[in-house]
């Protein structure tokens, strides 16, 4: 019995350790890895991230590099998925790896959300400073608000150096030049290790003699007001008048120190300036598509008419990130991620020069290992058996012309 | 041994034992007011006191001072009713610091590298101080809670400012005003939080102008009187032996 006992004493006593320490290790999530994870039709039809380029492979502590590129808003926008009324510029990073030195949708600075609108597209940049060496996977990201991160593509990039080295120096409106990266930190280390002190010097006085059981047996003897002497409470007034005391003298000096202080800055951007994208000259209608599941590979007809005074050919049809591209016509010279590339995963039943004017009807295969590794085939059992993308068309002086594609899905299991 | 019988054997005896009880329970009520008083802190006050560019003048100093009061009010009526000791809610607020500038330290800046000056957390001592003071001079939980609870919700914005304000100075940023704690939200990414998610000075009391937070601090000090009232109760209840009597 006893055994038992102290079996169950000791168990309670971890559990209760297990609980106590359970709270001091929450930490805020770092990882940016979600992007297979997330639903394919969310990849496909909300927000289409591409001419993207990471401008360094390997960036030394305190320099930095950009993530650049467009994005389109699809406007077959899912019904599941709120509106980007609200959304934020992000970038995918695990933690302050590099610091976001600044962000810009359309040449507008964008430190808070803003608001999109659906069928446009918008020039983006993000400007990092490299502050903790490792290899780093770097994605472009938009958060929705009540739709979630919609992650773009990511590319690894090595920061190397050491982060001591990192400095992070600010001009304030009232001259002064400080490292946000230890600003104001003895002042905060300060106060806190004052007060704490304060109060076990409190706890201190009253812990001086013999604390829980005379107390306990004095006060079931009903002998309460035994136990606070007059002393007590003069120690007691004289701690809360110094509490006073010193918060008062301290708020003063504060503002004495620094009398120029704004409050925090918050709001919605508006206003987002498009690309003006010059007129689509290529329209394309898609008749029928289908995804073959043991192929791996998507076939589309697409009935393709251009309109535009060059000839064109298909170079590329891209979906959620991963991009399927016909040699003959296009190759990406970008360094574009490799596990998002299929080189050669484009074919095109004909693809000479569509001449303007011309009408033809073409079978599309994209066809990679990338349709399983990313998830994208998980299309097919999705409620809503859409699939979206864009298709990119090179005319003869090389232009790309993007245009849009939205329409069901048929899955072929044999 | 028979139970009559004491185990200790002189007066000297009897307090060394008694002080050793002292350490074993002060250890104890220390870990545990500061497992369940971090939890309930994170869960209902998170985001406000973890990130300097949460705390504004409005929802910072009205939310933390409500959400703070709770434990020192429940551990001041068990400390004070059965023992007559007044240092309940000092005790309960180290505890909730020290947590805080565990997890704050080891994870936030040892484990994912934010700057501690962007997750220190909010400084509750000199309210708690006041709070503990009023029960000793007064005896009355009445008093307490109205004159405490209130001067809680008061002293906390003037108790933290010194070290917020320096991270309120204004910055031209890109062609754009902020704040260097705004800068700190901006610079240092945080995937899983989109701006939009920070409550930053939201709210209704706009018609008193510049003067926000004087405001929010009173607001906040009449719901703290109305909380520390809930969670004396609590207190009580939870600290009553009625359910071990007869042992
Ligand atoms: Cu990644």
């Amino acid at each position: 019995m006893k055994l038992i006992k102290d079996g169950i004493a000791k168990l309670s006593f971890v559990a209760l350790l297990v609980t106590v320490t359970a709270a001091m290790f929450y930490a805020p999530t770092a990882s940016a890895h979600g992007e297979k994870s997330q639903a394919a039709f969310m990849r496909m039809r909300t927000i289409h991230w591409y001419d993207l380029n990471w401008s360094k492979d390997i960036v030394p502590v305190n320099d930095t590099m950009t993530v650049t590129g467009k994005f389109h808003v699809f406007a077959g926008w899912p019904e599941t998925v709120a509106k980007p009324e609200i959304s934020f510029l992000n970038i995918g990073i695990p933690g302050p790896v590099f610091i976001r030195a600044g962000s810009w949708i359309g040449g507008q600075l964008v430190p808070r959300s803003v608001t999109l609108e659906l069928g446009e597209t918008y020039e983006f940049k993000v400007l990092l400073k490299a502050r903790r060496p490792g290899d780093w996977h770097v994605h472009s990201m938009m958060n929705v608000k009540d739709g979630g991160p919609i992650i773009g593509p990511g590319k690894w990039v090595t920061i190397t150096g050491s982060m001591s080295q990192f400095t992070n120096p600010i001009t304030t409106l009232t001259g002064q030049t400080i490292d946000l990266e230890n600003w104001n930190l003895g002042n905060i280390y300060f106060w806190h290790a004052f007060w704490y002190a304060f109060g076990i010097a409190y706890i201190a006085y009253w812990a001086r003699k013999p604390v829980f059981v005379p107390r306990l047996i004095a006060c079931e003897a009903g002998k309460h007001d035994t136990l606070i002497s007059a002393m007590d409470k003069k120690v007691g007034i004289g701690f809360m008048v110094a509490t006073l005391a010193i918060v008062a003298v301290t708020m003063e000096s504060t503002n004495a120190q620094y009398p120029i202080t704004t409050p925090l800055q918050a709001g919605l951007l508006r206003g987002m300036k498009p690309i003006e994208m010059p007129a689509r000259t290529v329209a394309v209608k898609v008749d029928s598509a289908t995804y073959r599941v043991p192929g791996r590979a998507m076939q589309m007809t697409l009935t393709v008419t251009n309109n535009g005074d060059s000839s064109v050919r298909l170079g590329e049809f891209m979906t959620a990130s991963v991009r399927f591209l016909d040699p003959a016509v296009h190759e990406d010279d970008t360094g574009y991620p490799d596990d998002l590339l299929a080189e050669e995963g484009l074919t095109v039943s004909d693809n000479s020069p569509l001449a303007p004017g011309q009408t033809r009807t073409m079978e599309v295969t994209a066809s990679d290992a990338a349709w399983e590794v990313y998830r994208l085939a998980d299309l097919i059992y999705d409620p809503d058996s859409r699939f979206a993308g864009l298709l990119f068309f090179t005319d003869e002086a090389g232009n790309r012309q993007m245009v849009t594609i939205d329409a069901p899905l048929i899955p072929s299991f044999i | 041994m028979s139970a009559s019988q004491s185990a200790v054997r002189s007066r000297a005896e009897a307090v060394k034992v008694s002080r050793t009880f002292d350490w074993l329970i002060m250890f104890t009520l220390f870990f545990v007011i500061l497992g369940g008083y971090h939890v309930h802190f994170m869960l209902v006050a998170g985001d406000w006191d973890f990130w300097s560019d949460w705390k504004d003048r409005r929802l910072w100093v009205t939310v933390l001072p409500i959400m703070g009061i709770t434990f020192p009010a429940a551990v001041q009526a068990i400390l004070w009713w059965r023992y007559r000791i007044p240092f309940g809610a000092t005790l309960s607020v180290l505890g909730l610091l020290f947590g805080e500038w565990v997890n704050r330290y080891f994870n936030f800046w040892g484990w994912t590298y934010f700057p501690i000056n962007f997750v220190f957390p909010s400084q509750l001592v000199p309210g708690a101080i006041v709070l503990d003071v009023v029960l000793l001079v007064s005896g009355s939980m009445q008093l307490t809670a109205v004159i405490g609870g209130l001067g809680f919700g008061l002293l906390f914005y003037p108790g933290n400012w010194p070290v917020m304000a320096p991270l309120h100075l204004p910055v031209e940023y890109n062609g754009m005003m902020m704040t260097l704690a705004d800068l700190s939200g901006y610079h240092y990414v945080r995937t899983g939080m989109p701006e939009y998610i920070r409550m930053v000075e939201k709210g209704t009391l706009r018609t008193f102008g510049k003067d926000v937070a004087p405001v929010s601090a009173f607001f906040s000090g009449f719901v703290s009187i109305i909380v520390y009232f809930l969670w004396h109760f609590f207190g009580r209840w939870f600290g009553s032996t009625a359910f071990t009597k007869g042992s």
